[in-house]
């Protein structure tokens, strides 16, 4: 079963064995980079909570020695609260509380210069340059009879800096500068048994309405978890995704193999025109599987090809609904005859040219030995391309895996769906990356079974034909 | 002393039992043909009827998509509305603009790295040589495109996620290995002793190569090429997860197939459908080394 | 009784007729061999035998049984292909038992016949194994043992021993057939190697582009070649032929050929009187003549060409007049290039050919 051409391959001399494997480097880095690490990716994405604890620190500042941790999700008592200046700018969680301070340039009641910093919220903006950031405006003045008419500007973007000097309300400032400081709060929970206290971030925090309680957002600190397999599994969609993908692969399969067995034996029975009818077979290899969906959807849909043939013939009344919920079999088999056309060619390919392995003189030996055709396709054809048929029965089912477009084109994607399909959702739609992983590698363990399976194949064909 | 052969005593008399049994064999002869025949042609007509009818809804004008019960003679009225409808849709032409820059980065890229990796595994017998190529078979088999999720989760942290050429890259991850084997069967059916021979007639390696081996693989190396274009043309899954602006056409009709009316979808179809039918005539001769090779 | 007519049959492709009105009649427990060069037909008429392939005319029967129309299975025949057509995918007992099989035989029988055919071709240690494990010779018997194992009434071989290399080739062929002449089959042997025919069979079907030439005993085939083709055919070197031209003298026939006479013997005259004044066409085998280092009476002068010494004989390439010749010569006979001989022909060996029809003459024809 060679289609491979022997043109053995020669030894070269000895000096030059480094060739070869400099010729295979590119790609094997290439299969490392995007084969082999996506996949350890997906399987770290499916079962690697990356925020599962968050580490609490003895002072507001991720630099601070740890005092503890929590898991995501418990429940914190908010104690106290502090605007630091973030560690590097730019590197703010989003969802962190954050203060923007101004310094400010301006002078106080008594006419002294005063140059520090306050709160974005004592100073109104009122100029910026083009960008945006501010470079002007006023101090706002307080509300409320007991309050303090004057704002106190520190020299640092820091309450708890030195006040450097005191404006009135309305002064008019100058701000060359501003700093953003993101709030860490000191919280106080329960991991266990134990009473946990410390500083944390309050981008990793939701803080209820009340200010006063919240829970932990996002941890800092990865963990093992099974939460995203258990809700891979929990899904609604999940057990009618399995229960489908599978039941379409004991459909397509056996119908596609026998399919493609009768076209190869045609292409090989040498008749006229047989290049053209091999042509034919193979067009649905080349054929996008979402078009091929849509264009099934063109014969199931309700103003489609079958009801409009089925009308003319008077055969119905009026239109027959196909691509519904209550008509969901109907789906299945739109989706079937779909698959069955689309992908019965790659078979038919492998079919052919494990046939065309098939020596004439051994089907005439088969002949003159008093097979009949039945006894010769059972006796000879069919065992001599068993290993064939067994290369191209594992294709076919890690393929099946992959069915995807066909089903959103002819489903819409819930009413029947696929584990495919549900990766996707839980992607696109639910936006939910470690279960859509989880899926990921749900069908990557069902591909690497049967390719374990396959690769065993292909060496005992090796050893056979050695 | 025998010379001439013929015992031509009786000129092959028919007998009425032989025409019978003379009747009987041709006519099961000729039955056994119709039948194959018959068998082509409905397997031909299996294939070709619902192109028939994809190709009949998208040359026609809407309003006779939109009809019911649609005739099954196609393109009355023809007209090229729906197509120009469909082709004016929001995102189809920047859609069928990154498809193409898509597929001709991954067939330059795949390609690239393909060659050398199928002259080696032709040419060369070194350690790790079945090792390297039952990987490749392995990850030829494997559902690749499922990987598109964690690599969005790269791209985004990388910074190059929803990137016509980051698709690209997933999308020569995928080709790859098909490419790998398809050029190395197509060095394969290049005897070693050509390139032997070049060198005994006074070329250098790298001569042997250009002169010889290059112009025999190129026809062969081209239909790969195509192949990948093929490939990465109709790939919608990855397409669909790692772009959200720079949508490929197939993923741009995926997400937006739900809320479209059906002159869009059918003309969608037989637009995505177009090229690759082209392209599997084009390239039919080359069908066995590109499939048959998985099965070795 | 099984013996093999055929009668007129004619096979065509497309526009090539590959066998064209062949009659042959093979006698019971005959073994014919069907001898030819590549694309004379042998095989195509062989396959039509077989049932593999059906004639566009004629009739084909076997033991009285029109069989032309049946399929191969009803003819009770068995064959040996060229590229042996070993199932690969059965061990050797079922390779041998398929045939029994198909037939729905008893298991015990066919254990017993399947142990016969291997003990007959001494493959008996072999049962159990695969053909992707054996060698060339190794199938090859398998072939045979699959074939006899039938007790066929016909046995087709279609160049069997074309695969094996030399030696081994040596070995088969008689082993072939001392074992054919035990079973008794009739037998149609097809090859295209001149001498495997001559040692095996009974009588020989020499074929060209469609058509038999000739069917006769191999040494008749050698002695009395039915034409130049034959002549030119069989036999290493093959025949010589000599162009020339018919003379009247003294009353008598005389070819002159260049500058030389040639008379040929008395039982020849009658046929050769019609020829006086035309071209012939004179053929002698290198063995049949004489070769004289010295000018002798009747002796005709050659000048030496090549000398090669082949062990049992010395085959030298003269130059006679315009032609050349190849003539073979005692081991002990010594010359060199250029030096002359004086070639001797026997009346009695000389073969007379009509150059227009190309075919030999003979007297009682």
């Amino acid at each position: 079963m060679t289609t491979q051409v022997a043109a053995s391959p020669k030894p070269r001399r000895p000096q030059r064995q480094w060739a070869p494997y400099l010729l295979i480097l590119p790609s094997l880095i290439y299969l490392a980079i995007f084969f082999a690490w996506p996949m350890v990716r997906a399987v770290r994405l499916a079962v690697w909570n990356e925020t599962a604890l968050l580490t609490l620190r003895e002072e507001a500042s991720a630099d601070s020695s740890p005092a503890g941790a929590l898991p995501q999700g418990a429940q914190v008592i908010l104690l106290d609260r502090q605007s630091n200046l973030a560690a590097d700018g730019g590197s703010l969680r989003t969802g962190a509380l954050t203060e923007t301070w101004y310094r400010v340039q301006g002078n106080d009641p008594d006419g002294n210069a005063v140059d520090g910093w306050a709160s974005e919220s004592r100073i109104r903006v009122r100029r910026t340059d083009e960008q945006g950031a501010p470079t002007g405006g006023t101090v706002r003045p307080r509300i409320g009879a007991s309050a303090d008419p004057l704002t106190s500007i520190f020299a640092e973007p820091n309450e708890r800096s030195q006040v450097v000097g005191r404006l009135a309300a309305s002064a008019g400032v100058q701000i060359p500068e501003q700093a953003i400081l993101e709030v860490w709060f000191l919280i106080q929970g329960e991991d266990g048994a134990e009473t946990v206290a410390g500083w944390a971030p309050s981008g990793n925090l939701q803080i209820y309405s009340s200010g006063e309680i919240g829970r932990i957002d996002q941890g800092d600190t990865g963990q093992f978890t099974m939460a995203y397999i258990q809700r891979m599994v929990n899904d609604r969609f999940f057990k009618p995704a399995m229960i489908t993908t599978f039941l379409l692969m004991v459909l397509i399969i056996p119908v596609q193999f026998v399919l493609a067995i009768i076209m190869a034996l045609i292409i090989q029975s040498q008749i006229r025109f047989n290049t053209w009818f091999l042509a034919v077979f193979a067009i649905p290899l080349a054929a996008s599987d979402l078009a091929v969906g849509i264009v099934w959807y063109s014969i199931f849909t309700q103003g489609g090809y079958l009801n409009s043939i089925l009308q003319t013939l008077g055969l119905i009344q009026f239109p027959q609904p196909y691509l519904t919920a209550d008509t969901r079999y109907w789906i299945i088999i739109a989706i079937w005859l779909a698959e069955v056309w689309r992908a019965t060619a790659i078979v038919m390919v492998i079919v052919v040219s494990g046939l065309q392995a098939i020596s004439q003189e051994v089907l005439e030996a088969g002949e003159v030995f008093g097979a009949g055709l039945w006894d010769r396709l059972r006796h000879i054809i069919l065992p001599l391309l068993k290993p064939s048929l067994q290369v191209a029965l594992i294709l076919r089912t890690i393929l099946a895996l992959q069915v995807f477009a066909v089903v959103i084109a002819l489903s819409g994607g819930d009413v029947v769906t696929v584990l495919a399909n549900e990766t996707y959702r839980q992607y696109y739609t639910l936006r939910n990356m470690n279960v859509a992983a989880a899926y990921s590698v749900l069908i990557l363990l069902i591909s690497m079974v049967s390719a374990i399976i396959y690769l065993r194949m292909v060496r005992s064909n090796e050893e056979a034909a050695a | 002393m025998t010379s001439s052969a013929a015992p031509s005593q009786s000129i092959a008399q028919v007998s009425p039992e032989m025409a019978r049994l003379r009747a009987r064999a041709r006519r099961r002869l000729l039955l056994g043909r119709a039948f194959i025949y018959l068998a082509a042609i409905l397997l031909s007509l299996w294939v070709l009827a619902p192109l028939w009818f994809i190709a009949s809804m998208a040359l026609t004008t809407p309003a006779e998509v939109r009809s019911y019960p649609k005739g099954v003679l196609p393109f009355i009225p023809f007209s090229f509305e729906t197509m120009r409808f469909f082709l004016q849709s929001r995102g189809i032409i920047p859609g069928l603009i990154n498809s193409i820059v898509v597929a001709v980065i991954t067939l330059a890229l795949s390609t690239l790295i393909a060659a050398p990796a199928g002259y080696a595994i032709s040419r060369y017998r070194y350690r790790g040589r079945d090792a390297y190529r039952l990987s490749i078979l392995a990850v030829r088999a494997f559902p690749v495109v499922i990987l598109a999720i964690p690599l969005a989760v790269i791209f985004i942290s990388v910074g190059i996620f929803d990137q016509v050429y980051s698709l690209a890259l997933m999308h020569t991850a995928l080709t790859l290995p098909t490419t790998v084997l398809v050029i190395g069967s197509v060095f394969a059916s290049i005897p070693y002793e050509l390139e032997e021979a070049a060198k005994v007639f006074g070329c250098t390696p790298v001569q042997a190569f250009r002169r010889v081996v290059l112009p025999l693989v190129l026809p062969g190396i081209a239909a790969a090429a195509i192949f990948t274009f093929v490939m990465s043309w109709n790939e919608v899954f990855a397409a669909v997860v790692l772009t959200v602006q720079n949508r490929t056409l197939p993923a741009q009709v995926l997400v937006s197939l739900q809320q479209s009316p059906e002159p869009y979808k059918f003309a969608g179809a037989f637009f995505l459908l177009l090229p690759s039918v082209i392209f599997i005539f084009i390239i039919r001769k080359y069908l066995f080394n590109m499939w048959g090779q998985i099965s070795k | 009784m099984s013996e093999i007519m055929i009668e007129n049959v004619t096979k065509r492709f497309g526009n090539f007729t590959a066998v064209d009105n062949v009659s042959l009649t093979v006698a019971n427990q005959e073994f014919m061999v069907l001898l030819g060069p590549s694309g004379c037909g042998k095989t195509t008429l062989l396959r039509a035998i077989a049932g593999l392939g059906m004639p566009d005319d004629g009739r084909i029967s076997i033991g009285g049984h029109d069989v032309t129309y049946l399929a191969p299975r009803d003819r009770h025949i068995s064959m040996v292909f060229q590229s042996y057509a070993i199932f690969p995918h059965m061990d050797v007992f079922d390779n041998i038992a398929f045939g029994l099989k198909m037939q729905k035989m008893g298991k015990a029988e066919i254990q017993e016949r399947v142990k016969q055919a291997a003990e007959m071709m001494h493959i008996e240690q072999m049962l159990d194994r695969f053909p992707s494990k054996m060698s060339g010779g190794q199938r090859q018997r398998v072939a045979v043992a699959r074939a006899i194992a039938m007790q066929a009434q016909v046995l087709l071989m279609d160049e069997p021993l074309s695969n094996l290399d030399a030696l081994l080739r040596l070995e088969m062929r008689a082993e072939l057939k001392r074992l054919l002449a035990e079973l008794g089959a009739t037998t149609i042997y097809v090859t295209h190697d001149q001498i495997e025919a001559m040692s095996m069979g009974d009588r020989i079907a020499v074929m060209r582009a469609g058509i038999i030439e000739q069917v006769s005993s191999p040494t008749t085939i050698y002695d009395f070649p039915a034409n130049q083709f034959i002549g030119g055919f069989i036999g290493t070197p093959p025949m010589n032929f000599l162009h020339g031209q018919m003379q009247r003298q003294n009353g008598h026939s005389v070819v002159r050929i260049g500058e030389f006479d040639l008379t040929p013997q008395p039982l020849m005259q009658p046929l050769l009187a019609s020829y006086d004044g035309k071209p012939i066409v004179v053929g002698i085998r290198a063995e049949n003549m004489e070769t004289l280092s010295s000018p002798a009476e009747g002796a005709l002068r050659a000048s030496v060409l090549v000398v090669e010494p082949l062990g049992s004989q010395n085959l030298l390439t003269v130059k006679l007049g315009d032609s050349q010749m190849k003539v073979s010569t005692h081991p002990d006979f010594t010359t060199q290039p250029d030096a002359d001989v004086w070639l001797r022909f026997p009346a009695d060996k000389i073969r007379w050919i009509d150059p227009d029809t190309k075919r030999a003459l003979y007297p009682n024809a």
